[in-house]
């Protein structure tokens, strides 16, 4: 459901503001889709991975020669011989006080979660992959495992990574306000602590690549790493950083001889540090002096890497290219240990490889997240007003750290963003990040929603304790529309168009509370159980110009987002962007948006996108979000210089102002003369019989005046006490995410996001034993819910006027922030009078019955 | 373990109006030999346990899971898979229905849930919205929430009774 955007909103009369029909569709739908397992190259081996059934345990042995003697093997390699061709992961964004272990694409004498991979096997096939994998022996001793949080702060237990010497890996407080003071003389400390469970991304497409060998033009044995990446510059640079290990002396040695190059990255660095001054001067050094402290190697390895780096030639550094892509939100932003196994393989045998992640593989080995336990105290007085927030968060990141950055850059984005916008005195956050035998932790559509899900779970607490309603809390102390431009505590700038406090109103109205209290006390008479819920949050998406200062000084030289829109021969128009879709449906709203700047039809457009040979380097790629706002506003930006250029040529073939021209449906002609034009073929023809090069508008879009995605949402649950089920009867969204470039995309990703919300809190879990051994591998086991668990979902869009030009906000992530603690809200409200009280965020059927003490809690 | 695996049987079946007679390994499933042997990769391997349904064909009209199933099982079988709904360039009433609809996003899910749609519609033209929900709870998306999916379907129902009302009108 829509409802009509607020008044004072630009109505810009083009494609922008439609539900353009998709672009994609044309092959998605007819089976014509180029999926990394539809691709076949020539000639293609196939790579698959022998792992450890333990979760902690000394690499004894590995004996390959059975595996290597069964017909069809190619090669195999194990941990420690992979490690002698390949640099280890270098910790690139340190943080002070956190130590990040090097590891490489294999194990190496130490397995440390279910899953972890001490050998590839390269076969003709991958059934005969397969067989031989399971023709490898290894010989394992035990390790104790370290599974829970719990298990991981006792100092008394092993610590999984030796020159950490604790499995606490990052240990660090903030605080902002005199969060002593506000304590002291608050009239009431209200305390609780919540914990919530592993979740995992599963896209239904896993994992995978193929690494294709072929000769160059000129005769160089090149690699093309066919991916399924969020980002793929980043991927392809991993991948050189990671392959042909060499020595550090052996590229000096080589190095020597290449005089020009070396010039040549000397006035790239100094480019790059001249345009980037303000943004790297902000960073310090800390983090890597605190790593080097730990692990001294750690200076050698990045050394070595940079000169193995700047000693390849380009053929040696592989190109990535990515297509179509089943879904990732976020997994596949981290490039692979996988993805530097295969790539080494594919060198070394000179061949090219295939490798397809199976679901067992995607369940056990590609990430999770979420796993955090808080505590939270609440100074607040009598009359509901809150004063500070002191929490305590400890986060499982599993036993290896996700590439380029790990957990520790997400509590970074939490310690920002907990505060929500709502007005304290005084904050603190303790941060602990812990070490255990699990998988690594990873991006998950919005990271850091814990922080939501806490503090909005805590405000039900607190106006429960308070008697005050979970709408009343928020009322009174959310940051007002009036109130505004002001900063969060934690320093980014609230700009006048975060409207948080309107959906927040606007979803109070549309939800009718005092309605609901008559259904839901009716409803109790008669033994059922009704609740509702509300939460609000806001997203920086892509957030205030000030935003990444706050998360890691420096975060922002990383951050533009690059596209050139260009004038083809033929007269179309092609979009080249670097963000890198997988589901987004960028190939329409990017060409929505191209189109409107340029007076041409939708058709006319193509976007390029995910070869790195034709795409500008980032290395963020689609993620966070970022896809309308700096996707979306770059290619405005592009496609807009791209037109004053366009017109300037045409101005000089018709001898006309460039003033008096307009472009209608890719017509260029003077005002009201339709007749004397030209079209965008004559110009591109123009140029070309003027030798000139082709017309493209290129920028480095740095998110302009940003700003924030809003929402409030509102769940309606009706707990059967019977089977422990949950129903949602209505779920209501509200938000504000600036202009739409196409209602019904925006809407597909939000609703998109609370799905994953509603299996977060009933069905999905990434679950360990307490012996870390790994026992959901199937969709049998985790749960993805399907349409009969997914409610009808109502979307009301408001849109706070503004003049901000490309004034998109990201709305990827927010359905998934809002909807677990929407749904906690209101399942605590349907049982509160019964005294449950819930402070842990998965809620299967046995879990509401034992707290709802139907039935005994489970003692294993 | 791997020759008596690797023994050849020959089959024979139609996928989309096409005769298809190969020597397949036993332990093949119909999936692999689809998207593999007979080259139409429009069928997807999501899960190869049952679960996920990205696999669907319809076989003999009725959806199968073509990971769970070994190739040699569908001889003398008729398929339809994803590529095999458009007619001449012009898309199954599902297709068109789930484009109108912005019924995906990522699309890996698209041919079970285009095949298994297909199906239901052939048996029951006119499902409700609940009965659609329900039919379609073997397969899983992770992208849509499913709302979109099953607006598709619903308008592909449309769309088929403005299009059998068209061509009843000729006929008259």
């Amino acid at each position: 459901m829509r409802e009509a955007l607020t008044p004072g909103s630009k109505a810009s009369g083009g494609l922008v503001g439609t539900s353009v029909k998709r672009v994609e569709d044309k092959r998605l739908l007819i089976g014509e889709g180029r999926f990394i397992d539809d691709l076949v190259v020539a000639g293609m081996a196939h790579a698959v991975f022998v792992r450890s059934p333990f979760p902690h345990a000394t690499i004894v042995s590995i004996d390959v020669s059975a595996a290597e003697a069964l017909p069809g093997v190619v090669a195999v390699m194990t941990g420690p011989e992979l490690a002698e061709i390949t640099n280890p992961f270098l910790p690139l964004s340190s943080i002070d006080k956190l130590y990040n272990p090097l590891f490489g694409p294999l194990a190496v004498d130490r397995v440390r979660h279910v899953g972890d991979p001490v050998a590839i096997v390269i076969a003709e096939s991958r059934r005969v992959g397969e067989d031989a994998a399971e023709l490898v022996a290894v010989d394992y001793e035990p390790l104790e495992p370290i599974s829970s949080i719990v298990q991981a702060l006792n100092s008394s237990r092993e610590p999984i990574w030796p020159k950490a010497k604790s499995n606490v890996m990052f240990d660090h407080t903030d605080t902002f306000g005199d969060i002593d003071g506000v304590f002291t003389n608050a009239d009431r400390i209200i305390t609780e602590s919540f914990s919530c469970h592993r979740q995992s991304n599963q896209p239904m497409e896993t994992r995978g690549c193929v690494a294709e060998m072929a000769t160059s033009g000129d005769g160089e044995r090149e690699m093309v790493f066919h991916a399924t990446t969020q980002t793929s510059h980043a991927l392809r640079w991993v991948l050189a950083m990671s392959t042909e290990r060499q020595s550090a002396l052996a590229s000096m040695r080589s190095l020597a001889h290449k005089r020009d190059k070396l010039k040549r990255f000397g006035a790239g660095a100094k480019a790059f540090a001249t345009e980037k001054k303000d943004e790297l001067g902000k960073s310090d050094n800390a983090g890597m002096l605190y790593q080097a402290r730990k692990d001294p190697s750690t200076l050698k390895h990045m050394g070595r890497t940079f000169l193995n780096v700047l000693d390849k030639d380009p053929s040696e550094i592989p190109s990535v290219v990515a297509d179509d892509i089943g879904g990732a939100f976020g997994v596949k932003g981290h490039p692979g240990r996988e993805d530097v196994a295969v790539a080494a393989m594919a060198r070394r045998l000179d061949r090219s490889i295939k490798w397809i992640e199976d679901r067992n593989e995607h369940l056990m080995v590609s990430g999770h997240a979420r796993e955090e336990d808080m505590t939270i105290r609440l100074a607040v007085t009598n009359d509901g007003r809150l004063l500070g927030m002191d929490v305590s968060l400890v986060m499982n990141q599993g036993a290896y750290p996700a590439v380029p950055f790990g957990a520790a850059f997400f509590t970074r984005i939490m310690k920002v963003m907990f505060p929500g916008t709502y007005r304290w005195d005084a904050y603190r956050l303790r941060t602990r990040i812990v070490a255990s035998n699990k998988a690594q932790y990873v991006a998950y559509r919005g990271p850091w929603a814990n922080e939501t899900w806490v503090r909005e779970r805590m405000l039900d607490v607190t106006a429960r304790a308070l008697g005050l309603s979970g709408a009343e809390i928020r009322q009174r102390n959310m940051i007002t529309m009036a109130e505004l431009p002001t900063s969060m505590i934690t320093g980014p700038t609230l700009d006048v168009r975060m409207s948080a406090h309107t959906t927040l109103e606007r979803a109070i109205e549309l939800a009718d509370l005092e309605g609901f209290a008559i259904e839901q006390a009716k409803a109790r008479s008669q033994g059922r159980y009704l609740g509702l819920g509300i939460a609000t949050f806001h997203e920086a998406a892509p957030g205030p110009p000030d935003y990444l200062d706050h998360v890691l000084p420096g975060g922002g030289a990383m951050s533009s987002e690059p596209s050139s829109t260009v004038l083809k021969p033929d007269g179309r128009i092609a979009v080249i962007t670097s963000q890198m879709p997988h589901g987004q449906s960028h190939e329409t709203t990017m060409a929505q948006i191209a189109a409107d700047q340029l007076g041409v039809g939708i058709e006319s457009i193509d976007v390029v996108f995910g070869d790195t040979r034709r795409t500008t380097f980032t290395p963020t790629g689609t993620g966070g979000s970022r896809g309308g706002p700096m996707g979306g506003g770059s290619v405005l930006f592009s496609s807009r210089d791209l037109r004053r250029q366009i017109l300037d040529e045409a101005a000089d073939m018709l001898e006309a102002a460039v003033t008096d021209l307009e472009i209608t449906d890719g017509n260029i002609h003077v005002v009201g003369v339709p007749a004397i034009s030209k079209s965008f073929a004559e110009v591109a023809a123009n140029i070309a019989s003027a030798q000139g090069e082709a017309l493209a508008g290129s920028v480095n879009y740095d998110g302009g005046a940003g700003g924030w995605s809003v929402a409030t949402h509102v769940c309606w649950v009706d707990v059967d006490l019977a089977t422990g089920s949950v129903a949602i009867p209505r779920y209501l969204v509200v938000e504000d995410c600036g202009e739409l470039i196409n209602p019904a995309i925006v809407e597909g990703q939000v609703r998109g996001g609370v799905a994953q919300g509603v299996g977060a809190v009933f069905y999905e879990h990434a679950a360990y034993t307490d012996e870390a051994n790994f026992i959901t591998g199937t969709f049998v086991d985790y749960l993805i819910p399907t349409s009969m668990e997914i409610p009808e979902i109502e979307i009301h869009h408001v849109e706070t006027p503004s003049d901000v030009e490309a004034n998109f906000r990201g709305v990827g992530e927010g359905g998934m922030i809002g909807a677990p603690a929407a749904i906690t809200n209101a399942v605590e409200d349907a049982l509160a009078h019964l005294g449950v009280r819930i402070t842990e965020q998965h809620l299967p059927p046995t879990r509401i019955l034992e707290l709802a003490g139907i039935i005994e809690k489970d003692p294993v | 373990m791997t020759s008596q695996a690797d023994q050849q049987i020959a089959v024979g079946f139609t996928i989309n109006g096409q005769r298809h007679d190969l020597d397949v390994s036993v332990r093949r499933t119909l999936a692999e030999v689809i998207r593999e042997e007979v080259g139409l990769t429009g069928t997807h391997l999501g899960c190869e346990h049952g679960v996920c349904g990205a696999c669907t064909v319809a076989l003999d009209g009725r959806p199968v899971r073509s990971c769970l199933m070994l190739a040699i099982q569908a001889d003398g079988a008729s398929i339809t898979t994803i590529e095999g709904l458009a007619t001449d360039g012009v898309l199954h009433p599902v297709q068109q229905g789930m484009h109108d609809s912005h019924g995906f996003q990522c699309a890996f899910c698209a041919p079970g849930f285009l095949i298994t749609a297909a199906c239901m519609l052939e048996s029951n033209p006119t499902p409700t919205r609940e009965q659609i929900r329900e039919e379609l709870s073997g397969n899983l998306c992770r992208c849509t929430g499913y709302h979109s999916i099953i607006d598709g379907v619903e308008t592909a129902v449309r769309l088929m009774q403005s299009g059998n009302e068209s061509a009843g009108g000729e006929h008259a």
